[in-house]
């Protein structure tokens, strides 16, 4: 079903033949959503089809979920702070010894991978395991031009900054969210810029990147971070087609269905 | 036996083709409706597009990494002649199997 709840879409979907384990939250990118990263990709299906319980939150300015004109309202912590209270109201409990179905596993995607690594590294007592797709080291948000793209947004001058002109295409042609809604979440993510290093999650993690994605250097570093992890790389694929990787899905369900 | 034809449908947003990322099936395959059968990129995003119908995987267009055009042949099915009815229309819908299901309505948007 959808709801809106803390301001957000959330859609939570149920297995036809639930496994013991916890609930699994899916956190998109920045630009994309529910439907694009999670649902027409095959992860809806294949989580379900593994028995697991699937909550799903269009982020906000994304999807279906509210654009708030207040940039407060896209702090990440206070996304983090929503879908903590999101995956809590649809059932998610803090992890119990010997219950199989207590705690939280957490899939993200891209801006949703630092999400998901700093709520694992925030709340050790439900987060159980965690997987980050196409996960970045730095903050390529935080490095961006916010006054040269809402210039060429206005009246399009030039951005000089090659990664500021990168990102602007980018949110132009995203089938996401507008790119002045984006730029809301630019201008909050530069007050809360990612630090992977200070917030490092103790449980452990599946880092998974596109052979080919920009971002792939990034995962030698995060694994230096991380106690338990496992690595995977996905021969010939980008940041944009690593998501749907049959690959990907299966050491992602395999991963998460693990004490 | 009987052979129907599926074309790559109408993926929305104006799009008018698709790169073949990977195949999930394979020619010979034994296939359930709606089973994950194939995964597309466009100039939009990926999609898993699932299998239109239950049947034998007879032929399979296109390699990862070449371009199907909207409306071009995608896949041909193997089936029981009864079930393939006059060729080149859609079979009746059938109660599909399904092993899991959606309880959101994710198309709606």
């Amino acid at each position: 079903m959808v709801r809106v709840e803390h301001g957000l879409v959330v859609v939570v979907a149920e297995p036809e033949t639930p496994a013991a384990l916890p609930p699994v939250l899916l956190v998109h990118g920045f630009g994309s959503s529910v439907k694009l990263t999670w649902e027409q990709t095959g992860w809806f299906t294949a989580l379900l089809s593994a028995g697991r319980r699937v909550i799903a939150v269009d982020l906000p300015g994304h999807g279906r979920s509210p654009a708030p004109e207040d940039v407060a309202a896209y702090a990440p912590s206070r996304i983090r702070s929503a879908l903590l209270r999101i995956a809590t109201d649809a059932g998610a409990r803090p992890i119990a010894n010997g219950d199989p179905v207590s705690g939280l596993d957490v899939v993200g995607y891209s801006l949703g991978s630092r999400l998901a690594w700093e709520l694992g590294s925030a709340h050790p007592e439900t987060v159980r395991r965690i997987v980050l797709g196409g996960p970045s080291h730095d903050d390529p948000l935080a490095q961006l031009d916010l006054a040269a793209a809402q210039r060429f947004l206005a009246d399009g001058t030039p951005v000089e900054d090659a990664s500021t002109a990168a990102l602007v295409t980018m949110m132009q042609t995203s089938p996401g969210s507008p790119a002045q809604t984006l730029l809301h979440l630019v201008a909050a993510v530069k007050q809360e810029p990612y630090d992977a290093a200070t917030a490092v999650p103790s449980q452990p993690v599946l880092l998974v990147s596109g052979e080919k994605d920009d971002l792939v250097d990034s995962l030698p570093l995060l694994e230096k971070l991380v106690p338990t992890v496992e690595v995977l790389t996905l021969p010939g694929r980008t940041h944009v087609n690593a998501v749907s990787a049959r690959a990907f899905k299966q050491a992602a369900v395999e991963f998460l269905a693990r004490d | 036996m009987a052979e129907l034809s599926f074309p790559l449908p109408d993926l929305g947003e104006g799009l008018i083709e698709a790169t073949i990322l990977d195949w999930l099936v394979a020619e010979g395959d034994q296939v359930e409706r709606n089973q994950p059968m194939v995964e597309v990129e466009t100039t939009k995003s990926t999609l898993e597009l699932p299998s239109p119908q239950a049947g034998v995987v007879k032929k399979t267009y296109g390699a990862p990494g070449e371009v199907i055009k909207v409306g071009d042949p995608l896949v041909v099915f193997e089936v029981a002649d009864d079930t393939a009815g006059i060729v080149g229309t859609v079979p009746a819908e059938g109660a599909p199997k399904r092993r899991v299901r959606l309880s959101a309505n994710l198309d709606d948007d």
